[in-house]
């Protein structure tokens, strides 16, 4: 494997019994970059993060994680990874510097070390003052934030997390975001599951679309947004028939059809508004605007509620 | 990791100086409660049943239940302390879940619990020690010797009350480990009366449970009458160790190992 890899999986599975999580999946995350697990709840997301951070173990197929394989290899990978998992496991009998300071020890840190360490992070996470606060008294933000400084204790070479915002408030949110940007401009490798696209775009370098167990489709968002979408979407709320005569067709990459509303995906949405007004048809009421990730998601694991 | 060698990897001292960083919160409250309690039933079977009899060659109820309370003292801090904490720990505070991200093996945190029921239990039981001396029921230096048997006395008991914790499905399911293998062990455990009047059979179960070694052990030390025999009491609760250590190991690796 190359040293420009810091975690590869080919044909990896999980099951729970009967039940198939994760199924025969393959991807590569490069050095230095920031990866995303971009699915639905129950898409296989977590399952494949606790594989990488050697939670679970896998059922078949092979991953490395920082050339090493996760299988008989666990001690090792945990000591050069931070993970933030889903739940904040926050100790909730200890402070937040005791917290810190014991966490770091399961790492052989020494204790001046640590402390200077948990300090500093404390510092920069804008947690300074909080030492003796029990975590019943931080908020949801700073809950999260406290976990990802706990992940950022050991220096890790890779950063884990399962769902860094969900529940959090917009401030909160924004913040953790700019967190994990100055964290990747430092070079940290970043891998990291969510179901919002915003966020998405934003913080990762490449995405991986999952459903149902699967890697439905993998690249940069711009990639994506190309390649599953197109540069516009025009979105017909009316009912307005669009005929496919050829003239339209040529401007139209891929027409989608949910309920009453029908999405024309094209390059540019004025010219497609143009040629449309020329045939007679002004749609009463319709919104013009970029496609964004959302579209890519929709357009390969389908508009309708999967429950 | 094999079990013994769980007990001296850092990692699990680690685990247990967590568990002590979390008592010393409550660490008052604890004392008042695990030396109250037990305390209130020595003193009531002490001098208010034994204002009404003897035990015979066993002595006065006073102490006889004494050196008994000792060996109690130890199992209770041990029993409740691992199947609620654990429970709590395991389920729902996810400390142990924390644990297993840093590279802490299920083997070290169970080690980090049985070592921490130790401190526990001589803890809680040095106390109870003090109380009976102060009342001139400690009749040799040797009884100093009961707190090493204490100490593995709550590891002992620590064992399947972690065990429990980590297989429950719900905390109200432990009610039936304190309801049906505890609180017997500890009526017919040779602590409020002697074993010898029972039937065969009822003293040959009472033999098999950890608490009737470890009651012989401290009653021998605490009045002077220490011989070979209580050093295979002591023998016994160290075979009984050996013996079951590996259950809450392998519940909780079932549950956090990967």
């Amino acid at each position: 494997m190359s040293l420009n890899v810091a975690v590869a999986a080919s044909e990896l599975t999980k099951r729970y019994g009967p039940v198939e999580a994760v199924r025969g999946i393959e991807f590569s995350i490069r050095r230095q970059e920031c990866f995303g697990f971009l699915g639905v709840n129950g898409a296989g997301k977590t399952t494949t993060m606790k594989m990488v951070y050697c939670r679970i173990a896998k059922t078949s197929g092979s991953l490395h994680v920082l050339g090493l394989d996760a299988s008989g290899h666990a001690g090792d990978i945990k000591r050069r990874i931070g993970v933030v998992a889903q739940q904040n496991a926050l100790d909730p009998e200890l402070t937040v510097i005791e917290n810190l300071m014991t966490y770091a020890g399961f790492f052989d840190i020494a204790r001046d070390a640590a402390r200077a360490k948990a300090d500093a992070l404390l510092r920069s996470l804008s947690l300074d003052g909080k030492h003796d606060a029990r975590i019943k008294d931080l908020s949801g933000g700073m809950q999260r934030r406290l976990v990802i400084a706990k992940a950022l204790l050991n220096d890790p070479e890779l950063l884990v997390l399962d769902e860094p915002t969900t529940g959090l408030d917009p401030q909160a949110r924004l913040m953790v975001w700019e967190m994990l940007s100055s964290l990747r401009a430092r070079g940290l490798t970043l891998v990291l599951t969510t179901h919002d696209m915003d966020e998405a775009a934003r913080l990762c370098d490449r995405l991986a679309i999952m459903d149902e167990g699967r890697i439905f489709a993998e690249g940069t968002p711009h990639d994506l947004i190309a390649q599953y979408a197109a540069r516009d979407v025009l979105e017909l709320a009316g009912g307005d028939i669009i005929p496919d005569d050829g003239g339209l067709e040529a401007l139209i990459v891929r027409r989608e059809h949910h309920g009453a509303t029908t999405y024309l995906y094209n390059e540019d949405n004025r010219a497609l508004l143009r040629a449309l007004a020329a045939r007679g048809i002004d749609p009463a009421r319709h919104v013009a605007r970029p496609a964004t990730l959302e579209d890519v998601f929709l357009n390969i694991t389908g508009r309708d509620l999967a429950e | 990791m094999n079990p013994a060698e769980a007990f001296i990897r850092p990692n699990s001292w680690r685990v247990c100086r967590r568990n002590l960083l979390a008592w010393q919160k409550y660490a008052w409250s604890s004392v008042t409660i695990n030396i109250i309690e037990p305390l209130v039933y020595f003193l009531a079977f002490g001098y208010g049943l034994g204002a009404y009899f003897t035990y015979g060659v066993h002595g006065s109820l006073l102490q006889y239940i004494g050196p008994g309370m000792l060996g109690l003292t130890a199992v209770n801090s041990a029993t409740f302390d691992a199947a609620w904490g654990g429970y709590e720990r395991l389920t729902n505070n996810g400390v142990y879940e924390s644990m297993v991200t840093a590279p802490v093996a299920p083997e070290e945190i169970a080690a980090g619990e049985y070592l921490w029921q130790a401190f526990r239990a001589v803890l809680y039981g040095s106390i109870f020690l003090c109380v009976i001396a102060s009342l001139g029921l400690v009749h040799s230096w040797l009884a100093l010797l009961c707190l090493p048997v204490l100490a593995l006395t709550g590891v002992l008991f620590a064992i399947p009350a972690l065990y429990m914790a980590f297989i429950v499905k719900t905390p109200e399911h432990l009610f039936y480990y304190f309801a049906l293998i505890a609180t017997p062990m500890v009526m017919f455990g040779g602590v409020f009366f002697p074993l010898d009047k029972l039937p065969r059979w009822a003293f040959d179960i009472a033999w098999c449970t950890p608490l009737y070694h470890a009651v012989n052990a401290c009653r021998a030390l605490v009045t002077g009458a220490a011989s070979w025999s209580t050093l295979g009491e002591t023998g016994w609760l160290i075979a009984a160790i050996a013996v079951l250590v590996w259950l809450p190991h392998a519940a909780l690796r079932r549950k956090l190992g990967n």
